[in-house]
């Protein structure tokens, strides 16, 4: 008995006293950006199948099913909602087609499912440097497999930062949460089964590409009027998108514009109302800041994954200038 | 000797040792009972589960308190000791003391109740997330009795409530769009990536 408790004081001290060599040398051979540049290259010509729950702050969690196989060149993905009615997601190479309850099918044409995930950054990860930061946290055990743990923050600490788990041995995503300026967890995706495979998931060879749904066009209305005009952005956010265009729902008209640095995407929103109809106020929707302020009969609305003093800056910062008419 | 007994009390409380006759050794063992003091104190100093003020001996401090509790010599005449009300009181008593139980039972449910409560989401806001049909005016001011009282009437906060999911589902409805838009701007960049590779 006695003996044994000694062999396991003997051996943490071996641990400690290997721990400094271990962790140099690890430092010598990896960087954060090597492991970045490890995952998106995986999850873009790896055949895996991952299983992940997606908790939110409020106790919400949404169990996802997640798909991914390389046939014949072309790059195939699979997301898929676990619970209730469903939400089905596509992509065959640049295609992406939505099967949603209460929503007629259609497709889009995109590189990415865009889904709970920020897998746009999680395969480009070279679009991230100018506006966080990546650090080398260490080792640990997630979904009972070795993980290398990140911390992603933002430079300006305007925006919510990342802890992120890869697979030690494919630099799959195993973990990420999203924390608050506070450390606290906003939303967390947790991998609960990782499956890497030599051949292609049979599901994708039962996909009839030529009977997905037909390819909605989005039109092209780069030469919008720049009427709406943001004074403050957080570093490295830029803008990647305007339009008008009308609120599901509602029907209101507004001008649009969508803001991102790779791993958040924010929309701003003007909408015309008379003056003392709507009221200034903000609330929170699991990791989602929503800011609605008057200013004259212009209603700015602010929507994303930011903290409210951030969605605030930026929807103070914006200016209607009457141009085009 | 009482060196493995020192060391099988520290195995039990890793729970790697049933307490086979442990227990009543501690309880003869004067020395014994002081290492069981002494490890839980180490082990709750190491897992930094200290309390803020440290009582030591709170058991030896309780056994005097008992000793000093003056002995009750003559009881005083009880309804018990009349014949025929003596057989029903107990029951009554037995009730009473039931009685007592549960409402500490009840007391202790209400307190863990009250412990459990969720902590508010976010500090400075008391708006939680949807649940509430209008946004709560103004984030950062302090809520007063009065913002309480004028709630927006039924149909104009479900009006807002509307609002509030169009710009909630259009901003995931954009996020979809926002791919087709960023391909065009990487058409350059995928002449460079493939070297990387």
């Amino acid at each position: 008995m006695s003996r044994s408790r000694n062999n396991l004081t003997r051996s943490w001290l071996w641990l400690l006293l290997c721990l400094p060599f271990s962790l140099a040398s690890a430092q010598s051979t990896d960087s954060a950006e090597a492991w970045l540049q490890k995952m998106a290259g995986s999850l873009k010509s790896l055949n895996y199948q991952i299983s992940f729950v997606l908790l939110q702050a409020n106790g919400n969690f949404e169990p996802y099913l997640w798909r991914h196989a390389v046939l014949d060149g072309v790059e195939m993905e699979h997301l898929s909602l676990q619970n209730g009615p469903g939400r089905e997601i596509v992509r065959v190479g640049d295609q992406v087609s939505y099967f949603e309850p209460n929503v007629p099918a259609y497709s889009l044409q995109s590189e990415v499912i865009n889904g709970p995930l920020p897998v746009e950054l999680l395969r480009k990860p070279q679009l991230l440097g100018g506006s966080y930061e990546v650090v080398m946290v260490g080792r640990s055990r997630i979904s009972g497999r070795p993980a290398q743990q990140l911390r992603i923050v933002s430079k300006d600490k305007s925006r919510y930062g990342f802890n992120l788990w890869l697979d030690q041995e494919t630099g799959l995503i195993l973990k990420m949460d999203m924390m608050s300026m506070e450390g606290e967890p906003l939303e967390q995706a947790q991998v609960t089964s990782l499956h890497v495979t030599e051949q292609p998931d049979a599901y994708f060879s039962r996909i009839e590409v030529g009977k997905l749904p037909e390819m909605i066009s989005v039109p092209d209305i780069s030469e919008h009027p720049r009427s709406l005009q943001i004074g403050w952005l957080p570093v490295g956010m830029t803008e990647v998108r305007r339009d008008m265009h009308r609120l599901p729902l509602t029907g209101q008209v507004v001008d649009y514009v969508m803001l991102s640095d790779g791993l958040v995407d924010v929309s701003v929103y003007r909408q015309s109302v008379d003056p003392g109809s709507s009221e200034n106020g903000w609330l929170k929707y699991g990791a989602n800041t929503l800011i609605s302020l008057q200013k004259g009969n212009h209603e700015i609305t602010v929507v994303g994954k930011l903290p409210p003093q951030t969605a605030s800056a930026i929807a103070n910062s914006v200016e209607y200038l009457e141009v085009g008419k | 000797m009482t060196q493995q007994k020192k060391e099988s009390l520290s195995a039990l409380m890793d729970g790697e040792e049933s307490a086979n006759g442990l227990f009543s050794d501690i309880g003869q063992d004067q020395g014994l009972q002081q290492t069981w003091r002494n490890y839980h104190l180490i082990r709750d100093g190491l897992r930094k589960e200290l309390p803020s003020s440290l009582n030591f001996d709170i058991s030896a401090r309780v056994a005097a308190a008992i000793e000093q509790e003056p002995a009750i010599l003559a009881p005083k005449k009880r309804l018990r000791d009349i014949p025929v009300v003596g057989q029903v009181i107990p029951l009554v008593r037995q009730g009473g003391q039931f009685a007592i139980a549960a409402s500490v039972a009840a007391a202790m449910i209400i307190g863990v109740q009250q412990l459990n409560q969720p902590t508010p989401e976010q500090p400075f806001s008391s708006a939680p997330a949807l649940q509430i049909p209008g946004m709560q005016a103004g984030g950062l001011s302090p809520v007063s009795l009065e913002q309480t009282r004028s709630l927006p009437p039924a149909a104009d906060a479900l009006e807002q409530k509307r609002r509030i999911n169009a710009y909630l589902t259009d901003h995931q409805r954009q996020m979809r769009l926002k791919a087709q838009q960023a391909k065009e701007s990487e058409l350059q960049e995928s002449e460079v990536e493939p070297q990387q590779k």
